[in-house]
């Protein structure tokens, strides 16, 4: 059985008995099955939509917010095939070294091995994602220097770093893998994609030590409860998004009773996103226009789409003890009164001609301290499927907001060294940081990474701890989060995990 | 010979008439009543500007103590040197969320204030 199945056509007696269950058709799913075809496994890719978006699969996603703000849960993902590469922006940085270290001032940071155990898998995830040659920081200031020059900055805690992007179909979002990779998953002779299937549960074995079987159920076509049937499988990679994972694992509570993999109380915990706080400063360049590449993408001769942010070096990082920032342009702005004069006294008193000076907004994308009480809980009520909905408690220490601040005060520092321009840092209370509050819908955490039970819930290899054939995909296992958009970090993560499901199958 | 003497007095009147509009008007350049610190704000180029930005430096010293502070600093190798020294030694402070170094702020602050 292999090509694309609907799971409404299923028997409700059916028995499925493959060699892999992957629960979930979103990136992480996709790239899994993708690094597995042509092995000499049987996979069942379990999607819970179908090629395009349905209302009644996308209401299983509703789930309450607590106190603090935060985008309603069925706004921020999709749930179809591709899961959110349907809306995503396609903006792509590798994590930095220091965002796999342990910091000191950053408790519960760090992986349990380095970026280096990573590095060998993003030219695969890279190619995935379709964000052409890797440049990045190694070669990003030299590749676009013909579009102009990187802010000269100087020496201190802030460098100009580069983003990528998912290539571009004219006007069209980036890389939708749903749509993207349908017919590579069809001629996979080893792989069945199954639309459709909701998994409902993870059964496990009486002894808690392995997952025995997924119950599935379908949506009839008028939006009522269909069929319900079963996966025996002898590995599950769960690859349903940063809050589904969370949540299937604590709803499934026959055997142990807070939860799959909840034998410690983290399922669900240490939730984190990237906030962007939008119009955080404002940044004058005092030579005039900046080079074009810091307000907007631009496509180079070899393909690659790429875009300048300000990243704070690892040393910065440690000696202010800040957290990982990406700071970016977003529009040019006239300067106020107050604006123009301390311009004209910064820059005479420097004995710098700024009568060209051309002043900016900056926007954020900031890493969040990881939390325990950020976290993703249960509730009574049930979607249509009889699934437990989610809750999410969001948290923002101002120590978060505080320590950002800190690497703002560094950029207006290097700016002043460098007789280059100058920075006004335009939030001055917690009101002001969250009246401009976007987030990055990325969802990480709820199932961290750690090599010590007590601590994670996935081991090393992603294998959820205690259970000898569970494994997690997606960026639910990111146990420190850093500033880079999530997508091609959880792709390579997820073809590490593929190269390890080859050995412990075979 | 008389109608040369007349421009040569005509140029003269103008001359005379434009000194003491850039003297006593600030039509051409801003006039300040004399202060006790004229040594200190002197160093700025643009003290209009450099006032417009002082009015929004929060809690500052009085006028006295800030000439005090800058005398010194400025005796020593100019604004522009002060403000180095500033940078490479991280006094810098915010005034209406503007990163600046610290002796811009305060000079600015001693322009504001006369
Ligand atoms: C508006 C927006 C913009 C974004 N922009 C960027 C960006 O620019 N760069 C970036 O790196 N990231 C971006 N992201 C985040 C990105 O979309 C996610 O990181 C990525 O989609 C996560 O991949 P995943 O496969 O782990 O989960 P998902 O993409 O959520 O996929 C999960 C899949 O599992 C399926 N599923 C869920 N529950 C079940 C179940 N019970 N049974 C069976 N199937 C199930 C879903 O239908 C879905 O297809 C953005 C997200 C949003 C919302």
């Amino acid at each position: 059985m292999t090509g694309f199945r609907d799971a409404r056509t299923l028997d409700t007696a059916t028995v499925l008995e493959p060699d892999l269950a992957i629960i979930g058709g979103g990136p992480a799913g996709i790239s899994l099955a993708l690094s597995l075809a042509g092995t000499k496994l049987n996979i069942l890719l379990l999607e819970s939509g179908g090629e395009n978006f349905e209302s009644q699969n996308q209401k299983m996603y509703a789930g309450s917010i607590g106190e603090q703000s935060y985008i309603a849960l069925d706004a921020g993902r999709l749930r179809f095939l591709g899961g959110g590469t349907n809306h995503w922006g396609g903006w792509c940085r590798p994590m930095d070294e220091i965002d796999f270290e342990a910091r000191s001032w950053m408790p519960h940071s760090g992986w349990p091995f380095p970026r280096k155990a990573l590095e060998p898998y993003f030219p695969r995830a890279q190619a995935l994602v379709e964000a052409g040659p890797w440049i990045y920081d190694q070669k990003g200031d030299a590749e676009t220097a013909s579009r102009g020059s990187v802010l000269p900055l100087g020496k201190g805690g802030l460098y100009t770093s580069w983003f990528q992007f998912s290539k571009m179909r004219g006007d069209v979002l980036p890389t939708q893998f749903g749509k993207r990779y349908k017919d590579e998953l069809t001629r996979a002779a080893n792989i069945t994609p199954l639309l459709q299937a909701n998994i409902t549960a993870i059964r496990l074995s009486p002894d808690a030590r392995r997952v025995e079987r997924l119950d599935v159920a379908t949506f009839e076509s008028n939006g009522g409860a269909g069929k319900r049937f079963t996966v025996r499988p002898r590995f599950v990679v769960l690859a349903a998004g940063g809050m589904e994972n969370a949540r299937l694992l604590l709803a499934s509570n026959d055997v142990m009773k807070a939860g799959v993999g909840n034998q410690n109380d983290l399922v669900g915990r240490f939730f984190a996103d990237n906030p962007i706080p939008r119009d955080v400063a404002t940044l004058v360049s005092f030579a005039g226009p900046l080079a074009p590449f810091y307000g907007s993408n631009q496509k180079l001769d070899d393909g690659a789409i790429m875009r300048a942010t300000f990243a704070p070096t690892a040393a910065f990082c440690r000696s202010a003890q800040v957290a990982g920032s990406l700071s970016t342009i977003e529009q040019p702005i006239e300067l106020d009164d107050l604006g123009k004069a301390a311009v004209v006294t910064t820059a005479i008193a420097l004995g710098v001609d700024a009568s060209n000076a051309k002043a900016y907004s900056l926007g954020c994308g900031m890493e969040l301290t990881p939390d325990p009480d950020r976290r993703l809980t249960l509730t009574g009520e049930k979607d249509s499927l009889g699934l437990p909905r989610l809750k999410l408690e969001m948290r923002i220490a101002d120590e978060e907001f505080a320590r950002y601040r800190r690497t703002l005060g560094e950029m207006g520092r290097q700016l002043l060294a460098s007789g280059t321009g100058m920075l006004r840092i335009d939030k001055h209370s917690r009101d002001d940081w969250m009246k401009t509050m976007d987030w990055g819908h990325h969802h990480v955490g709820t199932t961290r990474m750690h090599a010590d039970p007590k601590q994670g819930v996935v081991n090393a290899d992603s294998r959820v701890h205690g259970l000898s054939n569970l494994y997690i995909a997606g960026s639910s296992v990111f146990p420190t989060y850093g500033a880079s958009n999530p997508t091609m970090n959880l792709i390579a993560l997820t073809l590490r995990l593929a190269d390890h499901l080859k050995k412990v199958t075979a | 010979m008389r109608r040369r003497a007349l421009i040569v007095g005509l140029a003269a009147a103008g001359a005379a008439v434009a000194a003491g509009l850039y003297r006593f008007t600030d039509l051409f350049v801003k006039h300040y009543p004399p202060t006790p610190y004229d040594d200190v704000l002197a160093a700025l180029t643009d003290r209009e500007q450099a006032a417009r930005f002082g009015a929004a430096v929060a809690g500052m010293a009085d006028a006295n103590d800030l000439a005090e502070k800058l005398r010194p600093v400025l005796k020593s190798g100019g604004l522009d040197t002060a403000v180095k020294a500033d940078i490479a030694a991280d006094r810098l402070t915010e005034v209406g969320g503007w990163v600046v170094p610290q002796s811009v702020a305060q000079i600015s602050a001693l322009a504001a204030k006369n």
